[in-house]
């Protein structure tokens, strides 16, 4: 409909995708997109509305291109329940607390899930860590980095 | 038990041996197994089968009277209705007592155990996809053991912020709920 060959269409939609992605992935500002695409010697009216083209996509294209970047299995959810093993084949009466957990994870978009149980203290000791884990971003020397990073 | 109980075939100092070596052979922690443990100098003059037989009659008679946490005085009724000698039965109980006190019989199977958790914070400002992503997260790894002493690899994830709190907000109720019910 376009009246114009294949090739042609082809690299310029390559040409757009990789002008698009580029500038999403290094997140620049207005003035550096002008300024790049001014060097292409397009017309104004184009260069405004590749522009506006960048403006408007770029969160989305920035989010899809986070999907690609190498990851661990993710933390998706935990159940749990709490059991006490009162006999077992090799030993009658007992009194034996455990936690059993379910925890799901999601790798590469596949939802994996992992049955664990610990004891009582070492729950314990679990809460105490990862506490102390979430406390570190409030700590002054992560809020000096996050502050200067930006 | 007839052959450990008969005094010609099994003389005082190496039923002794035996005990001891059937006793060692379960606590000890079975990686650590120490496939000569028969070889007790006080044993050598037994015929090798006859040990072998004593002594697999010894741990099960172990076994069975921590499995249902036997008192002294059952397992003395059970080694007389096997026709060991008083003096024998005597020795067995001491062992037991002394050596059962330690031991938890941990055997049997279990979902992999969690034994420790270490994590690492990071902020991460690029990747070769995305350019300042400056996104903080959390990578948890839980140290498991399973129930077959094998080394099972360990459990890592990553989390957010957000997703860590929901993991202790979660674990806290456990707890709570732990507390609550040993207070019932």
């Amino acid at each position: 409909k376009l009246n114009i060959d294949v090739d042609t269409i082809q690299h310029g939609v390559e040409g757009l995708v990789y002008l698009l992605t580029e500038s999403s992935k290094l997140m620049i500002s207005e003035v550096d997109f002008q300024d790049s695409v001014h060097v292409l010697g397009f017309s104004d009216e184009l260069n405004k509305s590749l522009l506006q083209l960048y403006l408007d996509n770029r969160k989305e294209i920035r989010s899809i291109l986070g999907e690609l970047a190498p990851r661990l299995p993710s933390y998706h959810s935990l159940e749990w329940r709490l059991d006490v093993q009162l006999a077992s084949r090799t030993l009658r009466q007992q009194i034996k607390p455990a936690v059993t957990m379910k925890l799901h994870l999601n790798q590469n978009e596949d939802p994996t899930a992992q049955v664990l149980q610990t004891d009582p203290a070492t729950l314990l000791h679990l809460i105490q860590q990862l506490e102390q884990a979430l406390g570190e971003m409030k700590m002054n020397h992560c809020r000096r980095i996050v502050r200067n990073m930006k | 038990w007839r052959l450990l109980g008969d005094p010609r075939r099994f003389p005082r100092r190496p039923f002794a041996a035996l005990l001891r070596a059937a006793f060692r052979s379960l606590l000890d922690h079975p990686q650590a197994g120490n496939p000569f443990i028969l070889d007790d100098p006080d044993l050598k003059d037994i015929d090798p089968t006859i040990l072998k037989h004593c002594h697999a009659a010894a741990a099960t008679c172990i076994l069975e009277a921590g499995k249902q946490k036997a008192d002294i005085s059952a397992i003395s009724t059970c080694l007389e209705d096997c026709k060991l000698d008083k003096e024998r039965i005597e020795q067995f109980c001491t062992e037991y007592q002394e050596l059962v006190t330690v031991v938890s019989f941990s055997i049997g199977r279990s979902p992999l155990h969690i034994t420790d958790v270490s994590w690492r914070l990071e902020y991460q400002i690029k990747n070769n996809q995305l350019h300042k992503t400056y996104q903080p997260s959390y990578l948890v790894t839980l140290n498991v053991e399973n129930s077959d002493s094998e080394s099972h690899p360990d459990v890592s994830f990553s989390c957010t912020m957000e997703q860590l709190q929901d993991l202790v907000g979660k674990l806290k109720d456990a707890a709570k709920s732990l507390e609550r019910a040993t207070q019932m």
